[in-house]
């Protein structure tokens, strides 16, 4: 029988305090985004990205994989939102899912070449292939516009069958993206303490032990890279009907290396939390920042790298230590000091 | 027929050859024991028997079947499961979630991505279990870079053990220990001996000899005697050797 | 015969950029050799030599100070010489910072020191964004080195033959620098065993600044040579160092002529390649770094490399 505790006991393995806590804000944003001199699409945006670098999470901080190219799956997300639109049916979750599974598809492709591999083979490959990307998407004009762009993607209503919400205006997309981003939390915290989240986050650690206590590494690093491109895919079929196009320029590699800075500042290499954080602090320094300097960019590209340096756990690790110390402090024993294993959350 | 059987086994690197003819046989049930000096290519004759290296030459055999250049994985699916001197511990997980990732049972669900990992009573008992026949129940929920050099050392062998393998390889596994330490580990080796095949690498001669049933010489990458303690002691190229201090 | 003498311009062209790319993959090789550093900024260090040497070339809007002017004045040639000179010893003092920032990552996770070469990638090219702009810059060049030649009825790009021959000069200063001096020879050293370096004990913080500072300034070189032929933008730094990579990843570390050759074979293919389809020239070195790792990674001696890490 479901007791009152039992069921709570299994509601809190999937929701957590610190998602009630962002659900709370980001759910409180059109309520005061115009009061403090900013604009609904920023959420937009900030969402979107903040799903992006979930999704791209999935692969740089639970499996320590580098992809430097990321940008051409959130692209490719974008163009085949687009694409589905204009040629098969004007359906927002046919076009969504194709984002989802197309960028899937191509992340499968090329996660065949580097399953195998770690590190600066990893990275230098994702580089190579988002390269590859970019100029086809440039150069195959009759289907991605080219240079410039898939124009004129319409943002379709949510149409659950019995009610359907228009989003049309950019609240009504930011509920709607809202909406996504609690469920990409939700299954992706869940897949963060599952047991094929710990699998990832043991290969982070080491590869080779891994291996040696029988698993196939090579299927999880590939699924790794998989499920990441479709996340990543989602996000950019979002983006597409926010813009309204689907532009080459996401593909770039500046694009793709952003969205690096963003997640390891922001602290996911040691916490599920981190890439939101980073989404956060990079549209803080470019809307903030940006209104003061040109160099925003700059400074926050100077950062990451001090952060490199000096503190790669990022803005979530320092948070931890931070609560560490002082609760330490206030219970009189001294600090044990250790990071948070994985990213597990706080 | 021995469990694991290896013949004729040849490895080089580059033009330097390591091992040049290997015959060993582990019989299941015994404690069998390599020794040699450094260099002598006893680590690599260790890591071709669990898979890391592929031999240049000759065959292995688990149970009658031909297991030669087989990957790491599909060897420790088949039961030989090993441990490492340079310890490979995961540090960023508990002491209960690294024996958890070495469970046959969490293993055949990797692929789960909706399940909750942490409420899984039956593979964290079984690691329970484990942690605490190598003597560190209480120490679950420790990080493993902050437990000390002993534990560590104890975890790392935990580990092999979760995986319930039919033969258990351990490298070195008092490489860095006291004496008082050395003990504790000898007490384990002896109670695990009731339950599963053991294949021990060691410099400690003391320790090996006190618990093998079986001992394999390695030098020069060959096999230059083997036999029980009791008769390898009397060994002249043993003796001549002169590695180690035999009790 | 038609066909060929067709390819010929094509086969020139890929050989003067051969050249270039040999010299930033000597320089890079020379890093990731002693320090088993890959440098993700090797890249924006060449495009920073083009820009760099662009102050010097040319008067900026507003001059600072008006003892400026004088210089200005000076012929063409003259600052292009200065130019030459002064940005590679501007980006290997940049080379040098970096290698600063890098010391915090040595023995850590090799993945630390990637993320930080990246940051610093992006950083420089951000810079060059911040103080120049994005727009494609004109690179003028002395009169003396510009024009056509006539090859037959083709018209070769005069300035591709000075380039060449520079970059074969600077290749064998870069020979000479390795083989007949001391550093030279510490570098080789260290690039064939840095783990013997170590243990002979030589100052290897200034080891290290030394082949940073040389390594990058041989790609500010090359940056420069090759601005009149590329284009001075800031994204072209990304394009002048994946040869590099391929370089590594085919020819293994600590091989001086095997770099050279190389970064030859990888120039001429991107030549002819230019020849059918210019514009998939330059992508096609990424579908040859693709290929490359795909089925030749461990590198001509097998040996395993430090990007296996």
């Amino acid at each position: 029988m479901r007791t009152a505790p039992g069921v709570i006991a299994r509601l809190r393995g999937w929701i957590t305090e610190p998602m009630l806590v962002a659900f709370a804000v980001f759910g409180s944003v059109p309520f005061w985004i115009n009061q403090v001199g900013l604009y609904p699409y920023l959420g937009v945006e900030v969402l979107v990205f903040c799903i992006f670098a979930l999704g791209f999470n999935v692969l740089f901080g639970h499996t320590g994989l580098p992809s430097f190219g990321h940008g051409a799956f959130f692209g490719i997300g974008a163009y085949a939102m687009g694409l589905t639109q204009f040629h098969l049916a004007p359906n927002l979750w046919l076009g969504l899912l194709a984002a989802t599974l197309v960028a899937a598809a191509f992340g499968a492709a090329v996660a065949c070449f580097i399953s195998h591999r770690r590190g600066i083979y990893f990275a230098l490959m994702t580089i190579a292939f988002s390269q590859l990307f970019f100029f086809i998407a440039s150069k195959w004009t009759s289907v991605t516009g080219g240079e410039d762009g898939l124009i004129n993607i319409r943002r379709l209503p949510a149409d659950f069958g019995i009610v359907s919400f228009p989003l049309r205006t950019n609240p009504a997309l930011y509920w709607f993206a809202f909406a996504c981003f609690a469920v990409i939390v939700v299954l992706l915290w869940r897949l963060a303490n599952s047991p094929f989240g710990r699998v990832l986050q043991a290969i982070k650690q080491n590869e080779e032990r891994v291996a040696f206590l029988g698993y196939n590494v090579w299927l999880y690093k590939w699924l790794s890279f998989v499920l990441s491109c479709a996340v990543t895919g989602f996000a950019g079929g979002i983006f597409a009907m926010g813009q309204g196009g689907a532009f080459v320029q996401v593909m770039s590699l500046q694009w793709s290396g952003v969205v690096v800075l963003m997640v390891l500042i922001g602290g996911g290499l040691v916490s599920f939390w981190g890439p939101v954080i980073g989404t956060v602090i990079y549209f803080i320094a470019r809307d903030l920042l940006g209104a003061y300097t040109e160099t925003w960019l700059l400074w926050f590209g100077l950062m990451f790298m001090l952060m490199v340096m000096f503190k790669p756990e990022g803005a979530a690790g320092l948070w931890t230590e931070l609560r560490r110390r002082t609760r330490a402090v206030r219970a009189r024993i001294p600090a044990a000091g250790f990071r948070t294993g994985g990213p597990v959350g706080t | 027929m021995a469990l694991l059987e290896a013949h004729r086994l040849h490895k080089r690197f580059g033009d330097r050859v390591v091992l040049e003819t290997i015959d060993l046989a582990f019989e299941e049930g015994r404690l069998s024991g390599i020794i040699g000096p450094n260099g002598a290519g006893k680590t690599t004759c260790f890591h071709v028997l669990t898979g890391r290296y592929r031999p240049d030459g000759g065959r292995i055999m688990l149970d009658g079947r031909d297991i030669t250049g087989l990957t790491p994985r599909a060897i420790a699916r088949m039961g030989i499961s090993r441990s490492f001197q340079l310890m490979n511990l995961f540090d960023d997980f508990s002491a209960l979630e690294n024996v958890a990732l070495a469970v046959p049972e969490r293993r055949r669900q990797g692929f789960h991505m909706l399940r909750d990992a942490r409420q899984d009573s039956s593979v964290a008992d079984k690691a329970a279990a484990v942690l605490a026949r190598v003597g560190l129940a209480g120490k679950e929920r420790e990080l493993a870079r902050n437990l000390s050099y002993g534990d560590r050392r104890a975890l790392e062998i935990c580990m092999a053990l979760a995986a319930e393998p039919r033969i258990l390889f351990l490298d070195e596994p008092t490489s860095g220990l006291g004496t008082e330490a050395t003990a504790r580990l000898a007490d384990l080796v002896r109670r695990l001996k009731q339950e599963v095949t053991l294949v021990i690498i060691e410099h400690n001669m003391r320790f090996l000899f006190d618990l093998a049933d079986t001992v394999a010489v390695i030098q020069w990458g060959q096999v230059i005697a083997r036999g029980t303690p009791e008769t390898l002691r009397a060994d002249k190229w043993v003796k001549a050797s002169n590695f180690g201090m035999l009790a | 015969m038609d066909f060929l003498y067709n390819l010929l311009p094509h086969l020139l062209n890929g050989i003067s950029l051969g050249l270039l790319f040999a010299l930033v993959a000597l320089g890079f090789m020379l890093i990731v050799g002693v320090m088993e550093v890959l440098n993700l900024a090797h890249g924006s260090l060449f495009a920073l030599g083009a820009y760099v040497a662009l102050v010097f070339i040319l008067p900026p809007g507003a001059l600072p100070f008006e003892f400026l002017a004088p210089y200005y004045g000076l012929p063409l040639a003259w600052r292009f010489v200065v130019a030459i000179i002064v940005a590679p010893l501007v980006v290997g003092i940049a080379g040098m910072a970096l290698e600063l920032c890098l010391r915090r990552t040595y023995g850590k996770d090799p993945l630390y020191g990637l993320l930080l070469t990246f940051g610093a990638a992006l950083v420089i090219e951000e810079l060059i964004r911040v103080i120049w702009g994005s727009a494609e810059k004109p690179f003028p060049l002395p009169s003396g080195i510009t024009g056509g030649l006539l090859i037959g009825d083709l018209i070769y790009s005069t300035y591709r033959f000075y380039a060449s021959a520079f970059a074969i000069g600077v290749i064998a200063l870069v020979w000479l620098f390795l083989e007949r001096t001391p550093y030279g020879a510490l570098i080789k050293a260290g690039a064939h065993d840095s783990e013997m370096v170590r243990a002979l004990g030589v100052n290897l913080s200034r080891l290290r600044l030394i082949v940073f500072a040389f390594g990058t300034g041989l790609a500010a070189v090359a940056g420069v040579t090759m601005a009149p032929i590329w284009g001075v933008r800031p994204h072209v730094g990304v394009d002048a160092v994946v040869p590099a990579f391929i370089v590594i990843v085919l020819g293994g570390v600590g091989s001086f002529w095997g770099a050279v050759l190389a970064g030859l074979m990888i120039g001429i293919a991107v030549g002819l390649t230019g020849a059918y389809a210019s514009d998939w020239s330059l992508i096609s070195m990424y579908l040859l770094l693709i290929a490359v790792v795909t089925f030749r990674a461990r590198g001509l001696l097998g040996k395993k490399s430090i990007l296996e890490r």
